[in-house]
C-alpha cells in the first residue's frame, strides 16, 4: 500500500478551485460597494476602474457562481438519487456528539478527541454553511439584479431587505473565510503551511489516520 | 470698450444756473452733492440719446439720501470725469450703453463682489455681447440702493424682474409660498441656491451632481429642520441607497460621469417642490410610481415601496428590513465570536499537549 490515498476527485478539486476564483472576485468587487463611503473601499473602487466596471465584474461572477452552484447541487442531488454518490456530507446526530467530545477534549474534560469519518463535523458545518450562504446571496443577488422584475409579484420591501442580507450574508461568508477557512487550511498547527488535499486530491495515510480514522479503517477492511 | 468708441458724441447738457442749498448740508459730501443738484435735481432734466431713447438726468435728493450710499459717498465718487462744468461729452448711443458703462463704477469700493460677478451666468451673457444682460445696478438699483434682502421677499422679486416664469413656478412651491405668505427667515429665495454675484445656473459644470449639497446644507441642519417637524435623515438614507451611492461616487470621480442617477430634484423637483404630503406633489404616495416609471418604464406598484421614504427600516416602517438587520446583528457575532473560540481552544490544547 502506498504512503497516500485519493481524497478527492478531479471534478471535485476543479469544484473548489472554482469556488475560490469566484468568491476572491465577488468579496473585492462586492466588499467595497457595501462600505463605499470608506477610504479603503473609494481606494480599490478607483484602482478597479470605478464603480459601474466594479458593478458588472461582481454581476457576471455573480452569474457564474449560480451556474456552477446549479450544476454541483445538481449533480450531488442526483448522485444520491441514482444510488451513485455517498451520504458523506450529510450532518448526522454524531456529528453533534463529536463536536461536544472534541470541545471537552480541547478543555482538557475528556481524554480523546472524537473519532471521524470522511468528513468531520466543522468540514460538514463550512460546506453545508456555503451552501445555504450561496442560497441566499443568489436569491437576494438576483432580487437586486432584477428589481423591476422581482416586484412585480414580491413586495417592494424585498429589495431594500435584499439589498442589506445581500451584503451582511457576503460579509459573513468573507469573515467565516479569512477567520476559520484559512486557519484550518493554512494556520492550523496540524496543517501548517499549507494543507495542499483539495488541489492535489491526495491525502498521507499518517493524516488519514489521525483526521478520518473511521474512514481510513474502512478502507482498509474492504482491502483485507 | 465703450469708452474707446472712435466717435465720442456729444451729449448736451442743459445747465442751469446754481441755485442755494435747499436743507442744511448732512454729509461731508454735501456741498459736492448740493453744486450736482443745483442742475440734476430738476426732475425735468433729461436727454435724448442718438438712439431717440430719452434718459433722464435727474437725481431725487431724498431717494439718495435714504439709500446705504446716502452719507458715505458723493456724485463724483461713482461719476468719474464729471467735474468740469460743462461736463466732457460722454459716447453713449443708447439707455444700456450707459447702464453697462457703470458697471465698472462699483468695483473700486466692492471689489470682491465685482469680482464674484465676473464667475456668474449673466456676465458670460454680458461677454456674448448679450446687453440684456444684468449688470450691478439692475438689480441693486442706482441712486436707491438699499440692501437687497430687505424684507427678503425682495431678493426672489429683483430675479423675477427679468426670470419671470420660473418665479411664478417657485412662489406656488412649498419655499416660495413660505417666504411670501409667512414672510419666513429659513426658506431658500433664489440667491440661497443659485447664489447672488456668482450666480449659477443648471448648465455651470458639476452644478447637477453638486445639488445634493445645497439641499442638505438646510435639510441636514437638526435646529432648522426641528422647527417643521422634518427629518434631517434625508441625507443619510438617500446616500445609504443605489441612487445615492452611485451620486456620491460620482462626485468623487469613481463613477462614470454619464450615468443618470436620480438625485433629491429628480424626485423631488427643482422650483416646484411641495411637501412630500401634498397632492400634486410628485413623491406623495399616490404619484410615487410615476415618478420612478420617469427612469424605471417597466415598473409597478411594489416597485415604488422598493424605496422606503427616506424613512430609517425601523420595525414599524420596514419589518422586513428590520429582521433582517437584526439577524444579522445577532448572528455575525455570534458566527464569528464561536468560530474564533474553537480556534483559541485548539490552539490552547496544542500548546498544553506539548
Amino acid at each position: 500500500m502506498s504512503d497516500y490515498l485519493v481524497r478527492f476527485t478531479l471534478r471535485q478539486r476543479i469544484e473548489h478551485f472554482s469556488v475560490m476564483t469566484l468568491f476572491t472576485i465577488l468579496v473585492i468587487t462586492g466588499l467595497p460597494q457595501k462600505f463605499f463611503d470608506s477610504s479603503w473601499a473609494e481606494a480599490i473602487i478607483l484602482g478597479l476602474g470605478g464603480i459601474d466596471r466594479i458593478r458588472w465584474v461582481h454581476r457576471a461572477a455573480g452569474i457564474l457562481f449560480t451556474l456552477f452552484t446549479a450544476v454541483h447541487l445538481t449533480l450531488m442531488v442526483g448522485s444520491v438519487l441514482t444510488g451513485t454518490g455517498s451520504l458523506s456530507l450529510v450532518p448526522t446526530r454524531r456529528d453533534f456528539e463529536d463536536a461536544i467530545q472534541q470541545l471537552r477534549y480541547y478543555l482538557g474534560t475528556a481524554d480523546a478527541p472524537a473519532r471521524f469519518d470522511r468528513f468531520d463535523y466543522r468540514q460538514k458545518f463550512e460546506y453545508w454553511g456555503l451552501v445555504f450562504g450561496a442560497v441566499i446571496v443568489i436569491s437576494t443577488g438576483f432580487v437586486l439584479l432584477f428589481p423591476i422584475a422581482a416586484t412585480r409579484f414580491l413586495p417592494g420591501e424585498i429589495v431594500p431587505a435584499s439589498k442589506l442580507a445581500h451584503g451582511n450574508e457576503g460579509l459573513m461568508a468573507f469573515l467565516v473565510v479569512i477567520i476559520w477557512h484559512i486557519y484550518n487550511a493554512h494556520l492550523s498547527p496540524d496543517v501548517f503551511p499549507f494543507d495542499k488535499t483539495i488541489f492535489t486530491g491526495k491525502i498521507s495515510v499518517e493524516r488519514m489516520r489521525h483526521e478520518h480514522p473511521l474512514e481510513y479503517e474502512r478502507i482498509k477492511a474492504q482491502e483485507e | 470698450m465703450l469708452h474707446s468708441l472712435l466717435a465720442p458724441l456729444l451729449v448736451a447738457i442743459a445747465v442751469q444756473a446754481p441755485s442755494p442749498p435747499a436743507s442744511p448740508p448732512s454729509s461731508p459730501k454735501a456741498d459736492e452733492i448740493e453744486m450736482c443738484l443745483s442742475c440734476h435735481g430738476d426732475p425735468q432734466m433729461s436727454v435724448t440719446l442718438p438712439s431717440g431713447e430719452a434718459r433722464s438726468l435727474a437725481v431725487d435728493r431724498e431717494v439718495f439720501a435714504r439709500s446705504v450710499h446716502g452719507d458715505k459717498l458723493g456724485c463724483v465718487d461713482c461719476h468719474t470725469g464729471m467735474t468740469e462744468i460743462p461736463h466732457p461729452p460722454r459716447p453713449f448711443k443708447t439707455r444700456r450703453e450707459f447702464t453697462i458703462a457703470y458697471y465698472e463704477a462699483c468695483k473700486r469700493c466692492h471689489f470682491a463682489s465685482y469680482s464674484k460677478t465676473l464667475d456668474s451666468v449673466h456676465q458670460a451673457a454680458v461677454a456674448r455681447g448679450d446687453v440684456t444682460a444684468p449688470v450691478c445696478v439692475d438689480c441693486h438699483g442706482a441712486h436707491d440702493i438699499t440692501p437687497p434682502d430687505r424684507p427678503r421677499t425682495r431678493i426672489s422679486a429683483t430675479c423675477a424682474r427679468c426670470h419671470e416664469g420660473v418665479s411664478l413656478t417657485y412662489a406656488k412651491s412649498v419655499h416660495g409660498r413660505a417666504l411670501t405668505e409667512d414672510d419666513n427667515a429659513d426658506v431658500p429665495t433664489c440667491a440661497d441656491c443659485h447664489r447672488s454675484h456668482d450666480v449659477a445656473g443648471p448648465h455651470a459644470p458639476g452644478w447637477r451632481l453638486q445639488s445634493p449639497e445645497l439641499c442638505g446644507s438646510c435639510h441636514a441642519s437638526k435646529s432648522m429642520m426641528e422647527k417643521y417637524g422634518i427629518s434631517t435623515n434625508v441625507m443619510q438614507t438617500y446616500v445609504a441607497d443605489f441612487h445615492g451611492m452611485t451620486a456620491s461616487l460620482q462626485r468623487k470621480g469613481a463613477a462614470e460621469g454619464g450615468a443618470v442617477v436620480a438625485l433629491c430634484i429628480d424626485c423631488h423637483g427643482v422650483h416646484d417642490i411641495m411637501r412630500a404630503d401634498e397632492k400634486g406633489s410628485a413623491v406623495m404616495q399616490a404619484n410615487l410610481l410615476r415618478t420612478c416609471q420617469r427612469c424605471h418604464p417597466g415598473a409597478t406598484q411594489n416597485f415604488s415601496s422598493a424605496w422606503l421614504s427616506h424613512y430609517e427600516p425601523t420595525f414599524d416602517k420596514a419589518p422586513m428590513v428590520y429582521a433582517v438587520r437584526i439577524g444579522y446583528l445577532v448572528l455575525i457575532p455570534f458566527m464569528i465570536g464561536g468560530l474564533v473560540l474553537q480556534i483559541l481552544l485548539h490552539l490552547w490544547r496544542v500548546v498544553v499537549n506539548r
